[in-house]
């Protein structure tokens, strides 16, 4: 469903991203793990567009092109059939839960405001914030937050979501919630690609783990197969050390 | 090409009045500074008196146009001065008025910038200091302070460059600065020239304020170098 | 102290009618130079080529002259320059057309600066998730990332504006008829100049304050997204007009 090849990026002289080749199929939920700095974010955000790519070839909702050939129709396109749940939440600030939810139905996706404010219910249903529809960011917790942003990316029904460390900001009681939502859509069948430090989750809900380090993808598989016996060095190490960390 | 050599005409002529300028901006700097001081000090003071006319005072001044005010210091102090002390201060170079008008306009602001700075340093500075066996003194002097100096420098050179401006108004009391000189130039020439003569002004006053601009950011960047060569 | 009491309360009477001229002053300068505030701050931080030098030029040059050299340049350059285009009419106008000129070019430049700083604490973040939630660059702008920028930027703007009253005192320089000129005019009969003056001083007092309760109101009504549920902060009373600007910005 979602294909790329040979993703490249760097910044001001600095390979990131040395050739990153992904394939997404419908249903999957892939984990990505791997050291800060490997460059797991800006893999989000090139695929996303969000950052521009220095080469690659990207196959996603009747788009197959190479990335800095993109138009810019194409680039909206891209970021309709995508939803991105970031790090920090990013909530619009001066939106309420619901109104942060209807905005990109009513202005992006031009669904009639009562129709928007019915799908934006059912999201945030689904993240279990109904009590708090008219509460701006300010007035919600982390986790809470959080939790909007979900409800934000999948009311608009993408083909994939990404989530971008989603639970390392919050307080580690208000993890547990969030990783709760994030089960949930896995289990609805809903595809995500997850950059996670929760290796629980990597392990326990996702059906692909893909190990990233210096720009490379160094080892990919079931999560059962990555966690119980990697074959990279590299591998065994940062779990060993991430493990014991815990 | 005829009005730039008009407007550096106009520079040369305008120029030996700059000292009036500096002199009334330099004094109202000093005073105006010792006031603030004073002010930040009841603003931070235990007594509630103290912060309360305090905190008047700096509210009212910064509601007071600064013409006004160089005004009613014209115009009042002399009658204060006849009513209470029975003095007469008729006489006074009339630069005096302008200086006091302009310490006052510039106390109230400097108040709130080094009240400002102090508090956003004090706090776990002064406990820290005190931790590793210095006096409450010691820790001001040598810890606070010259933090807070590097908070408040870009605020004060913000005042000082309002003051400079506001104390452009000096002529409005018959004191014989660069613009009062500006207007006999241009009265002088029956009205003609006019605006390349008040340019010629305005190009004074520009250039001081990049000056003061330039200075503070050399200052800050020394700064920061001597923070970064610590942290390494 | 002998002031003459009798003297005061007449001009006072007098100079009230100068009161609407001033904030006519104040309001058409703010109104004209709130949009091309925020297209120069644009300018600024999009680093436009060509035109953010211009406007940093501009802004210095604003910055760092008296408004009194600004006001004799334009009352003394405009109306020959208007004279070749309009003829002789140009000597004709109303004075407060010069005032207008002269205090919206002084607002441009500090409403630019304040705009430019308050685009600046809306975090980057908001645009992304504009972006991703398929809105265009230019519709996360409009809904999102000013309105945010606008309200921090009320602590400034209200700074701003308070400037603008107490400069727009020496619009007498071009024969305004505002209420110093009035209160002058009534002064000089009899050399009653500290009597008058203190009534003008009032007036000023008056109307800062009140400015700055209408932008303290303004503020609590616009930042009611950055309030924690409950926690509401009273209004400061006593020494109003104290608080510093704070263009904090929610870290989340
Ligand atoms: N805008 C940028 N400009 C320059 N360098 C950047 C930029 N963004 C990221 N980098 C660099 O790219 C590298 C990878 O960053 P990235 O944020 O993708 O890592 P990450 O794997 O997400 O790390 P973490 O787990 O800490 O979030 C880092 O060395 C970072 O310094
Ligand atoms: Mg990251």
């Amino acid at each position: 469903m979602l294909t790329i090849e040979g993703l490249k990026k760097s910044y001001a002289g600095n390979d990131i991203l040395k050739g990153i080749s992904i394939d997404v199929n419908k249903g999957d939920v892939i984990s990505i793990i791997g050291p800060s700095g490997s460059g797991k974010t800006t893999l989000l955000r090139t695929m996303t567009t969000l950052e521009e790519a220095d080469g690659g070839h990207l196959t996603f909702a009747g788009v197959d092109k190479d990335f800095e050939k993109l138009t810019g129709k194409e680039v909206n396109t891209i970021r309709r059939n995508v939803g991105f749940v970031f790090q920090n939440y990013n909530l619009f600030n001066n939106k309420t839960a619901l109104q942060n939810i209807t905005e990109g139905l009513i202005v992006a996706r031009k669904v009639k405001k009562s129709e928007a404010e019915k799908i934006a219910l059912k999201a945030l249903e689904r993240v279990g914030l109904t009590d708090r529809k008219n509460h701006y960011p300010s007035q919600l917790s982390g986790g809470q937050q959080q939790r909007v942003g979900i409800a934000r990316a999948i009311a608009l029904n993408p083909e994939v979501i990404f989530f971008d460390e989603p639970t390392s900001a919050l307080d580690p009681e208000l993890v547990g919630e969030v990783l709760k939502v994030m089960q949930d859509l896995a289990s609805s069948g809903t595809t995500m690609v997850v950059v996670t430090h929760q290796m629980s989750f990597a392990r326990d809900v996702s059906n692909r783990v893909i190990f990233m380090a210096d720009g490379h993808i160094v080892e990919q598989g079931a999560p059962k197969a990555i966690f119980e016996k990697p074959s990279e060095q590299r591998t065994k190490k940062f779990l060993t050390d991430i493990l014991a960390n815990v | 090409m005829e009005n730039i050599k008009l407007i550096i005409n106009f520079l040369g002529q305008l120029l030996p009045a700059i000292n009036i300028t500096l002199i009334v901006s330099v004094s109202s700097i000093i005073l105006g500074s010792l006031l603030g001081l004073l002010l930040a000090a009841a603003r931070l003071s235990e007594s509630v008196v103290l912060r309360v006319l305090a905190s008047v005072y700096v509210s009212v001044v910064r509601a007071t146009p600064a013409i006004i005010m160089i005004f009613v210091v014209y115009y009042g102090m002399p009658m204060l001065f006849n009513d209470w002390f029975h003095t007469n201060i008729d006489g006074w170079n009339r630069m005096y008025f302008v200086i006091i008008a302009l310490t006052v306009l510039f106390s109230a602001p400097v108040s709130e910038i080094m009240r400002s700075a102090y508090e956003s340093i004090a706090k776990g500075q002064m406990e820290a200091g005190l931790m590793v066996g210095m006096t409450p003194f010691q820790t001001l002097y040598r810890i606070i302070l010259p933090q807070a100096f590097v908070v408040a420098l870009p605020n004060f050179a913000n005042s000082v460059i309002n003051l400079l401006k506001e104390g452009a108004l000096t002529f409005t009391i018959g004191v014989v600065d660069m613009v009062a000189k500006a207007q006999m130039i241009v009265a002088n020439n029956s009205g003609g020239y006019a605006w390349q003569t008040y340019c010629a002004l305005a190009l004074i006053y520009w250039v001081i304020s990049l000056a003061i601009d330039k200075g503070v950011s050399q200052v800050e960047k020394s700064y920061q170098a001597k923070r970064k060569t610590i942290a390494v | 102290m002998s002031l003459n009491t009798d003297f005061m309360v007449k001009v006072a009477q007098t100079a009230i009618q100068g009161v609407p001229v001033t904030l006519q002053i104040v309001l058409v300068a703010l109104v004209i130079a709130f949009p091309i505030g925020i297209l120069f701050a644009l300018i600024r931080i999009y680093r436009v080529k060509g035109l953010q030098r211009l406007v940093q030029f501009y802004v210095s040059l604003v910055r760092g002259t008296p408004i009194i050299a600004q006001i004799l340049i334009v009352y003394s350059a405009f109306p020959s320059l208007l004279n070749m285009i309009i003829g002789r009419a140009a000597f004709a106008i109303n004075p407060i057309y010069y005032a207008y000129i002269v205090f919206t070019l002084n607002a441009i430049a500090t409403l630019t600066e304040v705009f430019r700083s308050a685009l600046q604490t809306v975090d980057k973040g908001q645009m992304e998730a504009g972006l991703m939630v398929g809105m265009q660059p230019r519709q996360t702008f409009w809904r999102i990332i000013l309105p945010q920028a606008l309200i921090s930027a009320l602590p400034n703007i209200a700074n701003t504006t308070l400037y603008l009253i107490k400069n727009s005192s020496l619009a007498f320089i071009m024969s305004v008829k505002d209420i110093t000129a009035i209160a002058k005019t009534e002064a000089a009969f009899n050399y009653n100049f500290l009597e008058a003056y203190l009534v003008v001083w009032v007036y000023y007092l008056i109307i800062c304050y009140a400015a700055e309760v209408v932008f303290y109101l303004l503020e609590r009504y616009f930042s009611k997204y950055r309030r924690p549920i409950k926690k509401t902060s009273g209004f400061n009373w006593l020494p109003f007009g104290i608080k510093q600007p704070k263009l904090e910005r929610k870290q989340s």
